[in-house]
């Protein structure tokens, strides 16, 4: 008796331990790995001479293929802000969403057709740099600013998805009117973020002789910063913004006029994978795309409209290279009824915070086709054509 | 004739049976399957690091840090380099750590013979103290003194208290003694070594007087207060002739349209918060440490020296505590290495130590080599306790056991 | 005294008692003893009978007037299971059961644990910990917010402690071994439900990102707490062997774990060690967080066991060796049992410590039962100021088990009669 139960323990130990484990079923994904290398090394045995450049291929076939490893898996998993409103945020059921969660939800919309495919990740600003590099994550839409050093050590970012500079947050009580004024102020500022070392170049470009509260998260930051443990915040305008709104009385801090970085925020992939990196690209343009040609989630085209531009963005007439991004024919109109278009997106996230898109610089650039009647934003993507 | 019967020999055994070649078979397979796991975890994380493009190497060291670190005991610049950086975080843990061990100790050892007190009240509460603040996380611990620091009132609203002392939100600010330049502090530094070697042997003599004469001598207490007494007359004299002093003392003072306080020392609210709540947490711990102590030293021992007619405070002080050490230390010292790795939880309440302040680095500097140099600082600080633990263990054993 | 005006009764005298003074018994008494026997006695009661007033009046008020309790009750399911039920984690689903189930798994083993020792303590935590989680169903929230499969699943707990209790008490599993083995396997079933099984309906698989509250909590303190013990056991034997290599492996093992603080290691088996395996090598982050934990606090484990064999009498392992027991044996029947039994409370010290450095899980963006009210209050502006009503509550949450735990670690001791030679 005590043998049986001791085996049946032991079964299902094993059994456990693979399903606990196994983060979805992907034998066939490896075995047809598995298959390409072993042809592979053959033609390397017969080519000894071509040997260092199929080593390097080699690589790329390991390295490559995350759009596949994704399908396998059978969620994407991105890298993304709990705490920030409107951008990235847990709501009152746990549910995280917001405007940088929904270009992860197109993206899941695009390789595995289902916008809840997704897994979010949550991260501080500190820990992203280390997060994107352990490969773990598929993609990071999280508030974060594109820099040459990022982009060299992190991963490589798709286009901008929000244009933004950093500002300064004081309470009203403070009378403070510039950001001259500020001289000799402690300000709360995180750490791990670009405004971090910014705030740093004012500091010692104007001598304002501040002095910082570095704080871990969100959390502790703005914690620190209502409790009055500083007299400034530091951050991107929309993440101040973004606070201001989620204040008991917002009329009591006023964002001071004046930016003193430039600050383009948008999703980064990890290096050493094009196809994804393409991919990731071209989802972003489609959700621009369709805001350029009055495509909404109400409105998306099943059948040829006569409109080439987006007959193609809709897969009903020619392509824009989906095949070779491995996107399906139709990902534009999946995309689009699922999470709507970049502007359907900011209404839904940001225009409740009060960041007016109107004449700002997160306005489209030109509505199409019209290209000599610009509406002056910079919101722009490559022609998917 | 009985027979004997036949004694198993060494001959019967078969050599690869024989214990040493098991044992040494096992050994070395052992050791090569995990000096091999290890290289192929490692060549792993190479090969990575190349495919990926993610940086490595430590050339990073001695370029410019340029980012701001928020607290410093030392001075610091932005445009310091990594490496100084990083001392300015070791240091702000070490400042944790050695604070938070002295403080936890003298709370602990009062709590520990607190809860062995006679007075039932005093021993109750002792133990409540303890049962509630070492089952909780000190995660938990930290945010909620975090948040309590935080409900004080800001800068411009805070208590002053006597002109001197400052206390709100952003941390306490008292007086505190500053050098005057770089010869006043040699000057400083040379006297406060004599002073302390005077002290120490002032207080070997007066030991020595004490237990040979049996007259009360007092080495503690004079042992501390003659280098004092004499600090100060030093100081006098040399500001009398020299007319500039080793040090002056400088007093908090709001600056500015904020309020911002300068001048005097600061213990600003990262501070505050991880000594409150390592050192509240860390006490029950070595109150119970103290108390198992006391108790493994015999009841005959505290008959005796009543009987001898010492107070109990003498009894307690000169025969219950020197021999309630030898169990004692061990495991305190491995409170104090366990403080030193908790102050790593200071990143949640904005205090800049070694951990905090090398994932910001990670920022701009290759992650896996900042990993390796926070697995070595910390590696270091812990053998440091464990040498200092075997020092101690070792002289233990030259005066005997008991 | 009355004795003294009656004249001694007959043949002997006896002595007369000598009855205490009247301030030694008594309530009077002791007071006396315990409060006022001496002058600084009384200083010290006074004192701290005033501060604890001060104290209590303080906290009182804090807890009735001041506190806003309602973030408690907003909160309120997602401090026990995190983000476990949410939309994200399980679409389309009601996914709440799933731990339930494995609620009633675990209180019919606490019943039979029960059942089968029949001891005051076993008792005590069955009925409590089923009354309590019982109580649960009562809770005022509205219908719709906690549902009547809710309700119900949690009254019955009742009736599978009972199950429990008379399965051991009937059948033939109310054996240590067979509850230890079934205690296995209800953890395993526990995280099978919790995981979930592709392509079975109504079990779809749960990313173990979305696993959260006191269930994250308490799934990685039961998991470590059952192989750190033998995985320390191990490293103490290692490290006290007489052969070098097995010797040096084990050493560097322990001091590595337990030199670097826990949250360093965590961090970097969230960022590094993904580095060292494929793509998609089935490591996830909570079986890495686990695995940490785990060896985090064998290391700690090792040392403690370690001291306890080292307290061993030489005598009785030399007495093993002279009735001719095996090496092996002796260490495993001998030394080992002993050991143990000696440090028992360290061991459980340990287990302790394990619980509450669940907690630091925060750092690799899992969501326990801290964080999961930390980020909480951050993200919903009314109650921002009740961050510490969030912290005092998770700390009583984390005290109720703790202090549950060293008071079983306790009268296992009594039990043992450990100090009692
Ligand atoms: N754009 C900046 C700052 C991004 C950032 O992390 N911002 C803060 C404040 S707006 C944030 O989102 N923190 C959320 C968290 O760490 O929990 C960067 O990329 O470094």
């Amino acid at each position: 008796m005590s043998r049986k139960v001791l085996t049946l323990v032991v079964v299902l130990a094993v059994a456990m331990v693979a399903l606990i484990a196994c983060q979805e079923d992907n034998t066939a994904a490896m075995e047809a790995l598995q298959r390409e290398n072993a042809t592979m090394e053959s033609e390397m045995a017969a080519m000894e001479a071509r040997m260092a450049e199929m080593e390097s291929m080699t690589a790329e076939m390991m390295e490559g293929g995350r759009l596949e490893t994704v399908k396998a898996r059978g969620n994407l998993i991105c890298a993304g802000n709990n705490s920030l409103a409107g951008f990235g945020a847990a709501d009152a059921a746990g549910n995280v969403g917001g405007f940088d969660i929904d270009l992860c939800r197109a993206v899941a919309v695009a390789v595995l057709g289902d916008a809840n495919a997704l897994e979010i990740r949550p991260t501080t600003a500190a820990e992203r740099g280390p997060t994107m590099q352990s490969g773990e994550v598929d993609i990071m839409s999280r508030n974060t600013t594109w820099t040459s050093s990022r982009n060299a050590q992190w991963g490589n970012f798709a286009p901008t998805m929000f244009y933004d500079g950093q500002g300064f947050m004081v309470p009203t009580s403070l009378g403070v009117n510039t950001l001259a004024e500020l001289e000799g102020a402690k300000i709360c500022v995180q750490q791990g973020t670009t405004t971090e070392l910014n705030v740093q170049d004012f500091d010692n470009q104007n001598n304002m002789n501040l002095e910082f509260v570095i704080s871990a998260d969100n959390i502790a930051t703005n914690a620190a910063y209502l409790a009055g443990n500083c007299d400034a915040l530091t951050t991107d305008r929309s993440g101040l913004v973004s606070t201001r709104a989620e204040l008991d009385n917002p009329a009591d801090h006023v964002i001071l006029p004046g930016t003193i970085s430039e600050e383009p925020l948008g999703p980064v992939v990890p290096h050493g994978d094009e196809q994804w990196y393409d991919l990731v690209s071209a989802v972003m343009g489609i959700l621009i795309y369709a805001e350029a040609y009055g495509i909404t989630q109400s409105n998306v085209p099943t059948a040829v409209t006569g409109d080439s531009a987006v007959d193609r963005l809709f897969g009903l007439e020619g392509d824009y290279g989906q095949e070779d991004m491995g996107l399906s024919k139709t990902a534009a109109q999946d995309i689009i009824r699922a999470v709507g278009n970049y502007g359907e997106i900011y209404d839904r996230h940001l225009t409740p915070l009060g960041l007016a898109r109107e004449g700002s610089r997160n306005a489209l650039w030109s509505a199409a086709p019209c290209t000599d009647c610009p509406k002056g934003g910079q919101v722009y993507t490559a022609p998917l054509r | 004739m009985a027979t004997v019967p036949r004694l198993l020999t060494y001959q019967d055994i078969p050599v690869w049976r024989h214990i040493l070649i098991i044992q040494w078979t096992a050994q070395i397979v052992s050791g090569v399957v995990v000096v091999a796991l290890v290289i192929w975890f490692f060549t792993n994380i190479g090969n990575a690091i190349q495919d990926r493009d993610i940086p490595y190497g430590f050339s990073f060291l001695s370029r410019e840090y340029q980012t701001p670190i928020g607290e410093h005991f030392i001075p610091y610049e932005s445009s310091d380099t990594f490496l100084y950086a990083f001392g300015v975080a070791i240091t702000n843990t070490l400042i944790v750590a050695v604070a938070g061990v002295i403080l936890a100790t003298l709370l602990g050892i009062v709590i520990g013979v607190a809860r062995l007190s006679g007075n039932w009240l005093v021993s109750k509460l002792a133990t409540v103290y303890i049962e509630f603040f070492r089952n909780v996380p000190l995660l938990v611990q930290l945010l909620f003194w975090f948040f309590i620091i935080l409900a004080l009132p800001p800068v411009r609203e805070g208590y002053v208290i006597g002109g001197m002392l400052y206390v709100n939100n952003g941390g306490i600010s008292l007086p505190w003694p500053h050098v005057s330049g770089y010869a006043a502090a040699l000057t400083w530094v040379a006297l406060a070594v004599v002073a302390v070697v005077i002290g120490v042997a002032l207080n070997k003599w007066l030991s020595y007087r004490e237990t040979t004469t049996g007259k009360p001598s007092y080495p503690l207490i004079i042992g501390i207060a003659a280098p004092l007494l004499l600090g100060a007359i030093a100081w006098l004299v040399l500001s009398f002739a020299t007319g500039d002093s080793p040090f002056f003392i400088s007093t908090p003072e709001p600056q500015g349209r904020f309020g911002r306080i300068v001048g005097g020392f600061t213990a600003r609210t990262g501070l505050l918060v991880m000594l409150l709540g390592l050192v509240i947490y860390t006490a029950s711990f070595i109150a119970e440490i103290v108390r198992a102590g006391i108790q493994s030293v015999g009841r005959g021992q505290t008959e005796a020296a009543r009987a001898l007619g010492l107070s109990p405070m003498n009894t307690l002080r000169r025969v219950v505590f020197p021999q309630a050490l030898r169990v004692i230390i061990p495991p305190l010292i491995s409170q104090c290495l366990n403080l030193t790795k908790n102050s790593s939880l200071a990143g949640a309440v904005g205090y800049s130590d070694l951990t905090s302040v090398a994932l910001t680095m990670t920022q701009t500097a290759p992650a896996v080599s900042i990993f390796m140099l926070i697995m070595g600082a910390y590696l270091a600080m812990s053998l440091t306790w464990s040498l200092i633990g075997n020092l101690y263990n070792r002289r233990l054993q030259f005066g005997g056991r008991r | 005294m009355a004795a003294q005006t009656v004249p001694p009764p007959a043949p002997a005298p006896i002595p007369d008692p000598v009855l205490p003074p009247r301030s030694e018994v008594g309530v009077t008494g002791w007071l006396h003893a315990n409060l006022f026997s001496a002058w600084y006695n009384t200083v010290l009661t006074l004192v701290f009978g005033l501060i604890i007033l001060l104290a209590l009046g303080f906290g009182l008020n804090w807890v009735f007037n001041t506190a806003e309790w309602t973030v408690v009750v907003e909160l309120g399911g997602r401090f026990i299971i995190g983000q476990y039920n949410t939309e994200a984690a399980c679409p389309g689903q009601n996914c709440f059961w799933r731990p339930q189930v494995a609620l009633l798994l675990v209180m019919a083993l606490l019943g039979m644990a029960w059942g089968m020792s029949g001891n005051r303590v076993a008792r005590v935590m069955a009925l409590v910990s089923a009354g309590g989680t019982a109580a649960l169903a009562l809770l005022p929230y509205s219908m719709e917010t906690m549902g009547l499969d809710v309700r119900l699943l949690l009254v019955a707990n009742l009736p599978a402690l009972a199950l429990g209790w008379a399965l051991a008490r009937y059948t033939s599993l109310g054996t240590g071994a067979r509850i230890a083995m079934l205690g296995v396997a209800v953890f395993l079933i526990t995280l099978l439900l919790l995981r979930g099984l592709p392509g079975v309906p109504g079990l779809r698989p749960v990313s173990v990102i979305y696993w959260g509250g006191l269930m994250l909590n308490l799934v990685l303190a039961v998991g470590g707490i059952t192989l750190s013990l033998p995985i320390g056991i191990a490293l103490a034997l290692g490290r006290r062997s007489s052969l070098p290599v097995v010797k040096v492996l084990c050493v560097t093992f322990i001091e590595v774990f337990r030199g670097v603080p826990l949250i360093t290691l965590l961090f970097m088996s969230q960022v590094l060690v993904p580095l060292a395996f494929p793509e998609n090598f089935p490591l996830n982050s909570l079986l890495r967080a686990g695995i940490v934990i785990t060896l985090f606090s064998a290391a700690y484990m090792a040392e403690n066991i370690r001291g306890g064999l080292q307290a061993l009498h030489s005598g009785q392992e030399e007495a093993a060796r002279a009735l001719g027991l095996p090496g092996w044996e002796t260490t495993l029947l001998i030394s080992l049992p002993q050991a143990i039994r000696n440090v028992i409370p360290a061991i459980v010290g340990q287990f302790i410590g394990l619980f509450k450095d669940t907690s630091l899980v925060y750092i690799i963006g899992m969501l326990d039962i801290v964080e999961i009210g930390r980020v909480f209050v951050q993200g919903n502006a009314e109650y921002r100021a009740n961050a510490k009503e969030v912290f005092v509550f998770v700390a009583l949450v984390f005290w109720v088990f703790t202090y549950g735990m060293s008071y079983i670690s306790q009268r296992i001791e009594e039990h043992l009669g450990v100090g009692r030679r």
